[in-house]
């Protein structure tokens, strides 16, 4: 049987992928939407930074954070002078390395929804009247509604079986910054294969149907679409 | 007035557009492919971020050298080559789009009658998808006519669509396009819509506008490219005077002249009234000349003329001729050679030879 402290880190790691997801897609529509219609030439570096954890070794990216998160680092030098707790080891140190981390699992199914979207609707809404912010709400959230689906879920689920960066900053402290993957990890550690099952069964099956779901979704649109 | 004097320097192309139209009636755009066209009427629109100049349509300045009005400022009905309508909302929501964010919407159509003249009334409640290529056209265009626009744009609408459908929405255009109260810029490198379709006449040729006026004029004019190629043609405006001939109609289009045009039994007796208004567009090189009246040709239409000008000789070895009919203007062309054995000449008086005239 699980014990309190492992549904301590359930509770933990669906709380981190879902603050996680929504910042992510709140500030992921923005940059997608630059890097979908920009001319700019820092296109290819803003592109290649955020796409950066992709290749990244996450404890590379994890040694980083710690580093700025650290008193001495400019983050956490920063957090200090405005009369913050420390980001290091703590739960929004998690959320902050998190967004950095799942960054291009969010924002290229974004920008590849937005490129195939075109030009022609939303010059159409300008001609009818309608403003950007107009255009944007009425014309390219509900034609974009299979790109937000598949950010939401990547961004989630990459949170989800986040470990390295984790393990960096956040200190695998239990009830307050261990995660799932890391309490498995413990588990197995200590031989205790038993509740290692309970979780990783547990997140296998969540995973399953949470994907289902989203393909059945995708499968409907795509029938309404030709209907 | 829509007054016009838009530039932009694209990558491959130029364009250097200025003309002035009268501010109601359609006034078509016309040039072979890759003219201009389109880009001048997305500049017009507001949706070339790099066109300069200044855009004033019935006085209302939607460009300045210092200025433009964003395109959702500007009220302007755009219907384009490609049918684009919201993929995520029913015809009806489609329909409804512009006119819901109207600030003052003053009606000016009657909207039961408007999808009625349209023929989208069977198609409110379905989705984009699943629309014929004509049907989305009519669609587009009650959409951008419900947003009352003070300036329809409409980029070649008809260019997409099969035979049949482009015959139903053309005639549609005839009618409709004449009484609404909203000036149309018509973009087309067809003929038979400029003659069908346009009061008014812009040649645009290499992003140059070449030629601008009634449509009637620009077209008699030998100094424009349209006239030297071999599709030159004018058109003649008339009335139908007599349907006694068996499958041929008259139409007078001045005092006394009257031009047989074939038609078929059925489009007389349900389309074509006495006394209707029509018109025709003749081929230049439908249109030949003779010295004496040729007797006994099977040729209907042969006319009195006068000779208004001829023009040089083209690489072809062709040249067109300007005749008047009783103050109507109609080109001929014909060749050098014929032109040097015959020695025609300004104001001589000849016959003209029509092989064919067609009702559009």
């Amino acid at each position: 049987m699980p014990q309190d402290y492992d549904i301590a880190a359930l509770i933990i790691t669906l709380r981190l992928a879902a603050t996680t997801t929504i910042i992510l897609l709140i500030v992921g529509t923005p940059i997608a939407w630059w890097l979908a219609n920009t001319r700019s030439r820092l296109r290819s570096t803003i592109e290649a930074i955020i796409a950066l954890p992709l290749v990244l070794p996450p404890t590379v990216l994890g040694f980083y954070l710690l580093l700025a998160f650290s008193p001495d680092g400019p983050v956490g030098r920063a957090v200090s002078v405005v009369g913050l707790p420390s980001l290091a080891f703590s739960f929004t140190g998690l959320v902050l390395g998190s967004v950095i981390y799942s960054m291009p699992f969010v924002v290229q199914p974004l920008q590849n929804s937005f490129v195939s979207l075109g030009n022609r609707p939303l010059e159409v809404a300008a001609t009818l009247g309608a403003s950007a912010i107009d255009r944007f709400i009425s014309v390219v959230l509900p034609l974009s509604k299979m790109g937000y689906l598949t950010a939401a879920v990547l961004g989630f689920a990459h949170t989800l079986g986040e470990f390295g960066v984790v393990l960096m900053i956040g200190g695998n402290i239990p009830g307050q910054t261990q995660v799932l993957s890391i309490a498995i990890y413990d588990h197995v550690e200590a031989l205790e294969y038993g509740q290692a099952h309970w979780l990783a069964a547990g997140l296998l099956i969540g995973s399953f149907l949470v994907l289902l779901m989203v393909y059945g979704a995708n499968r409907r649109i795509h029938l309404m679409k030709k209907a | 007035m829509i007054e016009v004097e838009l530039h932009l320097q694209g990558s491959e192309f130029q364009l250097n557009a200025e003309f002035s139209v009268p501010g109601h009636g359609v006034t078509a755009v016309f040039g072979p492919s890759g003219c201009g066209k389109t880009t001048l009427l997305r500049a017009i629109a507001g949706l070339e971020p790099d066109a300069m100049g200044s855009a004033r349509v019935n006085g209302k300045k939607w460009q300045t050298p210092h200025e433009r009005l964003p395109v959702e400022a500007r009220r302007v009905g755009l219907v384009f080559q490609h049918p684009s309508l919201f993929q995520h909302l029913t015809v009806e929501e489609n329909l409804f789009y512009g006119a819901k964010r109207l600030e003052n919407a003053s009606k000016p159509f009657d909207l039961t009658e408007l999808i009625l003249i349209l023929g989208i009334e069977k198609l409110l409640k379905r989705h984009p998808g699943s629309l014929s290529g004509g049907e989305l056209q009519r669609v587009a265009l009650g959409r951008a006519l419900l947003a009352e626009p003070k300036l329809l744009l409409m980029d070649e609408p008809l260019s997409m669509l099969d035979q049949a459908s482009r015959g139903i929405l053309i005639q549609l255009l005839e009618r409709f396009l004449q009484q609404i109260d909203i000036p149309v810029l018509y973009v087309t490198h067809s003929s038979e819509e400029v003659a069908r379709l346009a009061d008014n006449l812009v040649l645009l040729s290499g992003g140059r506008v070449t030629a601008c006026g009634p449509t009637t004029t620009v077209l008699a004019s030998l100094n424009s490219e349209l006239s030297r190629s071999e599709n030159a043609f004018s058109v003649l405006q008339g009335r139908i005077s007599s349907k006694e001939l068996p499958g041929l109609l008259c139409v007078e289009c001045s005092d006394g002249i009257d031009l047989k045009v074939p038609a078929s039994e059925t489009m007389v007796a349900n389309h074509y009234n006495l006394g209707r208004a029509v018109r025709l567009r003749i081929r230049a090189r439908d249109v030949s000349i003779c010295l004496e009246r040729p007797q006994q040709s099977s040729i209907l239409n042969i006319l009195p003329a006068v000779i208004v000008e001829i023009s040089t000789s083209s690489d072809s070895g062709s040249r067109v001729i300007k005749l008047d009919i009783a103050g109507m203007h109609i080109l001929s062309k014909i060749s050098d050679y014929s032109v040097q054995q015959l020695g025609f000449h300004t104001g001589q008086a000849v016959f003209a030879q029509i092989k064919s005239a067609s009702l559009v």
